[in-house]
């Protein structure tokens, strides 16, 4: 049981961190706008695709 | 913004080049379009293709039919940066841009400016400009994608971000590689509108609000989570053995979780229920906040003396449970306030103005009656006023929730706020913005938020009795329990104090009227104290004004007194309805089913006094007995019936008199038979004392009939009714009979386009549609029934589940999710309003 000692610290870390997260996330909008965020998935490619394109063109 | 999720999603480049005509709704153009019809569409835009044109553009290997130079040049834009990909994933046609010339930078140099630009762009902490642009004309999630797109390859852009609920455009750009004008003229180009996003402070406090509701929720949930895990452990180990050390261990972490919860999240409770407490009044967030800490500090007591019971589970799943109520409550309540805000920053900024003989642009602002404007296809009408030349159809979605757009020509009034759909307009402005139907209805809105109605305050002193009431249940059951078993008391105490909920008292009546009135206001009814709804199903007569309200500005005729022998009736009639064809004086519309006969030639107008033409050589007159007699002077006085006489006259020979009648709106019979079947009492009182308005009393069913009767009767026979315990509902067209509509419990004005933002009542329709004031009446009962449905379901559940956890049958958390689900009962029944009746 000794193991507590060290699992619950870990628990707690990974608590703060997901904490952490959460909040820069609502706090930079991404929250904001619901309605847009689920077709992104099925609408967008990389910026890196865009730009390689871009330079094939170029 | 169409919702995605109604739109069929087509596939790949629609079907050999031809968009489905079925899919994407807009307006009206479209509809016509039926499945099937061998017409082509635009690929752009999706309207018919002229017979003739010949736009067409090749994307991804195929010649797509467009409609104009506009959506080629756009269509072009987009298939050559290589964005073919937006035809595929668009759920929506886009909108007709609305012409070339937008698509020039020039037109947004003076956002350039640093002055200029300095309200809604800004140097962030990293040395980027941040630039905040409001977008207009997106139809669906690919727009968005496309403009976000379009940016990001601007040199110098760093990121585009594109909300779209909220139609906003975040753009942060390095300085000096971009001018702000290129990004305006980026998106024009694309046949979006755009323009600069302006600060609200309404707007910004509930993002803020949103926000900060967001984060709390989200810490509680994880720390809920967290906590849940040791209380577990806490109770497995109390039905298996634990020892003490490692039961001190968990109860520890689960304390210092639990504190930082506490702080974090039920912040809100505590500084609310201590703000009221000093001002000496109680808050349902008072029980809350207590309940919270004295949980949490037994459970503090309790872990540091190493015996008891600890509930940190109990006080962070009750705060993670009523943050979830509230947030949800919030966002139903606060979901229509947040799309009324802020109205006029649809409008453009700047306008086509007829200035000295010439189309200038003007800034919006500047505009005064008289002002002609000229507003171009898929713009937003920035005026209230009347068409002076061009057909179009306009969208209203704004004022009447109607999706689909009402054609209008010249002579019609259109309004600010509106989209031209179809071609350009030329509006001659009726008002400055302040004159307006829209800043009308933003008012009315910005009073309804800045004074609490009365009914509201009534139910926050209802809720503030009721929690000093509870708080004392709550000593009592606590000092019982001491007695009965001492261990407990805390927690049934506390069972009690959650289990109570005052919100549900406290929202029955402000948030039905709240829906009732959003509901009113998307029917395009201008509600100016949604109080009166109270009133308003409780009242007892309804009176009826009749001039402007029973009747519209049109006449009907009603007879004809030959006076010559070799004219029929019929044949006058002819020929005065071949005079009045191109008249638009109301008399005109008497004549409008006549079949013209003859046809007169030269028709001039004469203000005040007639028509008068030449027919077959001869003086033809039509008019005022005064008029006709200058040519004959033969002519008779007129009849004595009580009509509106108007005489036609052949050079010196009188032909007829022609009798006309007020026209009566259509609906007035079935409306006031629907409002007498509910009860009301109708009567009708107006100012003119023939035996015609005393006819029309009766032919409509009233039951009491007053004529002749002046301003200050009126206001005497409402007063004598209100003194025999009635409850008086007047209906008038809100500007000669302001007086009586003041006097009256509750009033309804019935008011022409001209005269919305001027009408004084409790409640504006728009006259053209009497059964708007049956729906207010309609809408007026359903909340009262609907307020009574939650008095009632409040009532019932404090009256059960108090005595429930007074007994302590109910655990705190239970007692938590019983407090929440009853509030969201109360805020979703009343959103039922919002629900058009069947």
């Amino acid at each position: 049981m000794e193991s507590l000692y060290l699992l619950i610290p870990v628990a707690l870390i990974f608590c703060a961190l997901v904490i952490k997260l959460l909040l820069w996330a609502i706090d930079s909008g991404q929250y904001d706008d619901l309605e847009k965020e689920s077709w992104r998935i099925i609408s967008d490619e990389d910026d890196a695709d865009l730009r390689a394109r871009d330079e094939d063109s170029a | 913004m169409p919702g995605a999720g109604k739109l069929q999603r087509r596939g790949p480049f629609g079907r050999g080049g031809r968009a489905d005509p079925g899919g994407p709704g807009g307006t009206g153009a479209r509809a016509e379009n039926a499945p099937g019809g061998a017409e082509e569409t635009c690929f752009h835009c999706g309207e018919v293709v002229p017979a003739g044109a010949d736009f067409t553009l090749e994307i991804a290997g195929r010649a797509r039919p467009m409609c104009c130079i506009g959506c080629r040049a756009v269509a072009r834009l987009i298939a050559g940066q290589g964005f073919e990909r937006f035809y595929t994933q668009r759920t929506a046609y886009a909108q007709r841009p609305a012409s070339e010339a937008f698509c020039d930078d020039s037109v947004y140099r003076i956002y350039d400016d640093p002055s200029l630009a300095r309200p809604f762009a800004e140097r962030g902490e990293d040395g980027l400009i941040e630039a905040r642009l409001l977008v207009g004309g997106m139809t669906c999630a690919a727009c968005a994608w496309l403009i976000e797109h379009t940016l990001r390859r601007l040199p110098g852009v760093r990121e585009a971000t594109l909300s779209l609920n909220r139609a906003r455009l975040d753009v942060r750009l390095a300085d000096g590689e971009t001018p702000l004008s290129r990004v305006f003229g980026a998106v024009a180009a694309l046949g979006y509108r755009v323009q600069p996003w302006h600060h609200h402070a309404q707007r910004d406090e509930a993002e803020r609000e949103y926000r900060r509701d967001l984060r709390r929720l989200a810490v509680a949930g994880i720390g809920m989570m967290q906590v849940g895990m040791f209380a577990i452990a806490l109770h497995a180990g109390a039905l298996s053995g634990i020892s003490a050390e490692y039961e001190g261990l968990l109860r520890l972490v689960s304390l210092l979780v639990t504190a930082f919860i506490v702080t974090f999240s039920a912040r809100g409770f505590f500084a609310s229920a201590w703000r009221h407490l000093r001002h000496g009044a109680l808050v349902m967030d008072l029980p809350v906040a207590l309940a919270i800490g004295l949980a949490f500090a037994a459970s503090v007591i309790a872990t540091f003396q190493g015996g008891g019971e600890v509930y940190f589970d109990s006080v962070v799943m009750f705060t993670f449970l009523l943050l979830l109520a509230r947030f949800v409550e919030r966002r139903l309540r606060y979901r229509d306030a947040l799309a009324w805000q802020d109205t006029e920053q649809a409008l453009p900024d700047t306008v086509t103005a007829r200035r000295d003989g010439a189309w200038k642009t003007a800034v919006r602002r500047a505009l005064v009656a008289g002002d002609r404007v000229l507003v171009r296809a898929g713009d937003t009408i920035p005026i209230d006023g009347l068409v002076e030349s061009g057909a179009s159809a306009v969208r209203e979605d704004h004022f009447n929730g109607e999706a689909l757009p009402r054609r209008v020509g010249p002579g019609d009034s259109v309004y600010a706020g509106t989209l031209n759909t179809g071609d350009a307009l030329e509006v001659r402005a009726i008002g400055s913005y302040a004159d307006s139907r829209l800043a009308a209805l933003q008012r009315s809105i910005d009073r309804a938020r800045l004074g609490k109605p009365a009914l509201a305050r009534m139910a926050d002193r209802l809720a503030s009795g009721f929690i000093a009431a509870v708080l004392l249940a709550t000593a009592a059951t606590a000092l019982i329990w001491w007695h009965l078993d001492a261990p407990r008391a805390l927690w049934v105490a506390l069972s009690v104090l959650v289990i109570s909920c005052p919100c549900a008292l406290s929202l029955a009546t402000p948030s039905a009227l709240a829906n009732a009135a959003s509901a009113l206001r998307r029917a395009g009814i201008l509600v100016n104290g949604e109080n009166a709804l109270e009133s308003l199903a409780n009242s007892s007569h309804a009176l009826f004004d009749k001039t402007g309200t029973l009747t519209d500005a049109g006449f009907v005729l009603r007879h004809i007194e030959a006076l010559d022998g070799g004219t029929t009736a019929a044949a006058s009639e002819a020929l005065a309805a071949a005079l009045q064809r191109y008249s638009n004086h109301p008399v005109a519309t008497a004549f409008a089913a006549c079949t013209a006969d003859p046809r007169p030639r030269d028709i001039r107008s004469l203000a005040g006094a007639g028509l008068e033409a030449r027919l077959e050589g001869r003086t033809l007159r039509m008019g005022s007995g005064a008029f006709c007699r200058e040519i004959a002077p033969r002519l008779p006085p007129s009849p004595e019936h009580a009509l509106y006489w108007v005489a036609l006259v052949l050079e010196d020979r009188p032909l007829a008199w022609l009798g006309l009648e007020d026209r009566l709106r259509r609906e007035a019979r079935p409306v006031i038979a629907r409002l007498q079947r509910s009860g009301l009492e109708c009567g009708l009182l107006t100012g003119d004392a023939s035996r015609r308005a005393e006819r029309l009393g009766r032919d409509l069913g009233f039951q009491r009939t007053h004529t002749g009767l002046s301003p200050r009767g009126k206001l005497a026979h409402v007063a004598q009714l209100q003194e025999a315990g009635a409850r008086v509902l007047m209906v008038g067209d809100g500007l000669n009979d302001a007086p009586v509509l003041k006097r009256a419990d509750v009033s309804i004005a019935v008011a022409g386009a001209t005269d919305l933002a001027r009408a004084q009542a409790d409640f504006v329709v728009e006259a053209g549609d009497l059964r708007q004031v049956l729906f207010v009446y309609d809408m007026a009962r359903r909340t009262r029934g609907l307020i009574r449905q939650n008095f009632v379901w409040a009532l019932a559940y404090n009256a059960l589940a108090i005595p429930l956890a007074a007994a302590g049958w109910v655990a705190p958390w239970a007692a938590a999710i019983g407090m929440s689900l009853s509030s969201l009962v109360v805020v979703i029944n009343a959103a039922r309003l919002r629900r058009r009746p069947r």
